[in-house]
């Protein structure tokens, strides 16, 4: 296989965003291109979760190459629930390192706010098992949340171990002028003064309002290339090194052991083999912190603290930027927003930025490993990605 | 006919597995539906569970309690719960009821009381 | 003559004891001052209320019209028995709520406006002038309708109304909700909040200026983006404002 790098970078501010489905996703990468320095690709993937259920819209690859005029190059839509973004990467790495073709885009979009918030929430909803779940009203957030009760009683997690998260990742969402939440909270509003349960109510017991993503609009965009094809375009060498993706049951009742997130934990195990790194050797990670807990359980599952020691690395401050392994510095999921399709690129895009020391305030210093963890489902297709950042 | 949510048994190892699948999670050597049905006990222990806030717009309901129990046969389902306040590990019984109605159609599944 | 028409014209408000203000510690840590808003300084609502008009989302548009007619009739002693209250984070206009009484017995809730948006101080102004209905106004029931659907939903999950479908609302004639009494005792402890007496140092704060709001909503870039939206279905108002404005830079 031949090695990939990425080349290029592009998103959009994530928030409502009232423009064409198409055009989000084109802007993202009209800015991805532009900062390549190109004009032209071989192929093109879009990560999308709901366009032709939320926005009435279908074959959108289609749509975004013959936007941005990148025709005739091959295009075709990624839909894998909110892991279609890491599983766009891993088709366009599929592509480049198979030699078949030099230079890929790969977008990722939703828009999600086209539609009511509950309606939102039932679109979400749908990945779940449509028999033994989704015709009992479950919803993400009811997983999120009953798993967070198992956590709880197992581990002796806490709903200010969740606030902390909150706190940590939204507030670091005013370091990323792209970050969907540019709103200061503080755990004094959320938990502690008389207010604070008025403030933040419970979503899902004992989830609370600030434990939850906002619902996003929002599109990003990645180029990967070749190496010779990097070398040529002259930018900052840096490498996908490695990828890992791995499924889990459908049904959450289904996991013999209802705490462990054992896709998670594949998927992070064979990216880090690939790249031929370990856990340690990460500088900077984007967990997929859709819900406060995730972000707890998925420094353990991929390698990050023992498992059940997350939230004791978290009351250490070893998460936030200048810990030992920062998480989620732009904002994560909960700061910067989570439209579905292009939270994975987002990913990777807050990865790259840092790895090329772009991060300005947010900067993890002498950052040249990055790790991205895209959690589908409720954690039954996972997608993790390794970056490196090459002299 | 009183109701039924049937576990699926398949009929080369006797696994049971609850929802439907096409191939047998332990011997994988299923032909198309070589599976029984078996109805799953309403009797078990709740495992963990939640009261929803923001509900799909179909639900008339201000909220939702819903949970998972481990059945006494071991198998573990979702459900709906109708407690008021409930507790890990409580004794509940499932009654296989409307638990979803969407214009015309209705969509049975198990709610869980205490038992 | 026309000093006796307007006799005949301009309502007589009943007596309404006043809504003694209050401040709350919002998630962002800031405080939020709860209180009455004046007659005179109605106009100083009115040119915050205008800009939404123009948002044609979550039934911004809907909300705004109507709230700029009732407080603009109330200024102009055109509206009985209205009473006014606004939210202020450090001066700046955060929401709007207003509200009328029916009869001494029964209140009539108009409308709720937040321009900040991500810290549920809708929530806490709904809260507060319900509060108003039933703790200093002694109303035993209050009747709402919703324009929105995130409206309805917050307000059946966190009040739970009754309905009172054979009475048409004065919002759109459709039909009510009541929040009585005894459903709003149930709710009081999870959703009043709020201390009083307000710090002089904030309460002068608010006293002192409505502000402009800092992040108020605004509208989409594209003014047809709205249409293709399921629940913004105005695309004939809009094709016509599009025509306009198009003419307009035709003419620029």
């Amino acid at each position: 296989m031949r090695d990939v790098y990425v080349a290029g970078i592009g998103i959009t501010t994530f928030t409502r965003l009232e423009f064409a489905l198409s055009e989000i996703a084109s802007y993202a990468s009209m800015m991805a291109l532009k900062d390549a320095g190109i004009t032209e690709v071989d192929q093109v993937y879009v990560a999308n979760m709901g366009s032709p259920r939320v926005n009435h819209q279908t074959a959108l690859a289609s749509a975004v190459a013959d936007s941005l005029s990148l025709t005739p190059a091959g295009a075709a839509a990624i839909e894998n629930g909110p892991a279609s973004g890491g599983s766009a990467i891993k088709a366009g790495y599929q592509a480049v390192a198979s030699g078949m073709d030099d230079v890929v885009l790969v977008a990722g979009v939703e828009r999600m706010r086209e539609v009511n918030g509950l309606e939102a929430t039932d679109f979400v909803a749908t990945l779940t098992h449509p028999i033994a779940e989704y015709i009992y009203g479950v919803t993400l957030p009811a997983h999120a949340a009953m798993f967070t009760r198992l956590y709880m009683d197992k581990y002796g997690v806490t709903e200010r171990h969740l606030a902390m998260v909150g706190v940590k990742n939204q507030n670091a969402a005013l370091n990323n002028e792209w970050a969907h939440l540019q709103q200061e909270i503080s755990l004094e509003g959320i938990l502690d003064s008389p207010e604070a349960m008025t403030n933040n109510p419970y979503v899902a017991e004992p989830l609370r309002f600030f434990d939850a993503c906002p619902v996003s609009d929002g599109g990003a965009a990645i180029i990967l290339v070749s190496e010779e094809k990097a070398k040529e375009l002259g930018g900052p060498m840096i490498k996908l090194s490695g990828v890992g993706q791995a499924t889990d049951t459908h049904t959450v009742h289904e996991r013999e052991e209802p705490t462990d997130l054992l896709a998670v934990r594949k998927a992070a195990a064979d990216a880090f083999a690939m790249a031929g790194k370990t856990p340690e050797d990460v500088d900077v990670a984007e967990l997929h912190d859709a819900f406060t807990i995730l972000e707890i359980v998925e420094s353990e599952e991929v390698g990050f603290f023992p498992k059940g020691e997350g939230h004791i690395a978290l009351e250490k401050g070893e998460t936030a930027l200048g810990g030992k392994i920062p998480i989620n510095v732009g904002g994560g999921l909960k700061g910067r927003g989570h439209p579905v399709g292009a939270t994975g690129i987002a990913q990777a895009w807050e990865i790259v930025t840092q790895l090329r020391g772009d991060g300005e305030a947010r900067q993890v210093e002498d950052a040249e490993v990055g790790f991205t963890c895209n959690f589908g489902g409720f954690g039954n297709n996972v997608v993790c990605l390794v970056f490196e950042k090459e002299a | 006919m009183a109701r039924e949510i049937y576990a699926y048994k398949c009929r080369l190892c006797d696994t049971e597995h609850y929802p439907f699948r096409m191939v047998c999670k332990n011997c994988k050597q299923n032909d198309f539906f070589e599976f029984d049905t078996v109805p799953l006990p309403r009797d078990g222990k709740l495992l963990t569970y939640t009261r929803v806030y923001n509900l799909p717009p179909q639900y008339e309901v201000p909220t939702l309690g819903l949970g998972i129990v481990e059945l006494e046969n071991g198998m573990r389902m979702l459900g709906q719960l109708d407690i008021d306040e409930p507790k890990a590990g409580m004794a509940v019984k499932g009654s296989v009821e409307i638990v979803r109605e969407e214009t015309y159609d209705n969509y049975y599944g198990m709610v869980f009381r205490g038992a | 003559m026309s000093v006796d028409l307007e006799k005949i014209l301009r309502p007589i408000d009943s007596e309404m004891a006043p809504y003694e203000p209050k401040y709350m510690l919002l998630a962002s840590g800031e405080a939020a001052v709860v209180r009455a808003v004046d007659r005179d300084e109605i106009p100083d609502l009115l040119k915050h209320v205008e800009p939404l008009l123009h948002v044609e989302r979550d039934y911004y548009d809907v909300v705004a019209s109507r709230v700029y007619a009732e407080l603009l009739s109330h200024y102009q002693y055109r509206f009985q028995d209205q009473y006014v209250l606004a939210v202020q984070v450090d001066g700046e206009l955060a929401a709007i709520v207003n509200g009328r009484q029916v009869t001494p017995n029964l209140g009539l809730s108009l409308h709720t406006l937040a321009l900040r948006r991500g810290l549920r101080i809708g929530a806490h102004a709904f809260a507060a002038k319900m509060e108003y209905h039933f703790d200093v106004l002694g109303h035993d029931e209050v009747l709402i309708v919703a324009e929105s659907p995130i409206g309805f939903r917050r307000w059946m999950i966190e009040y739970k109304l009754e309905k009172r479908f054979e009475i048409p609302h004065e919002l759109g004639g459709v039909p009510s909700w009541a929040l009585t009494r005894e459903l709003f005792d149930a709710a009081r402890s999870s959703l009043v909040v709020g201390r009083r007496p307000v710090p002089p140092e904030i309460l002068d704060k608010a006293m002192e200026a409505i502000l402009p709001p800092s992040d108020p909503p605004t509208p989409a870039l594209d003014p047809l983006s709205a249409t293709r939206s399921q629940y913004d279905p105005t695309a004939s108002a809009l094709m016509v404002q599009r025509w306009a404005m198009e003419e307009g830079l035709q003419d620029a």
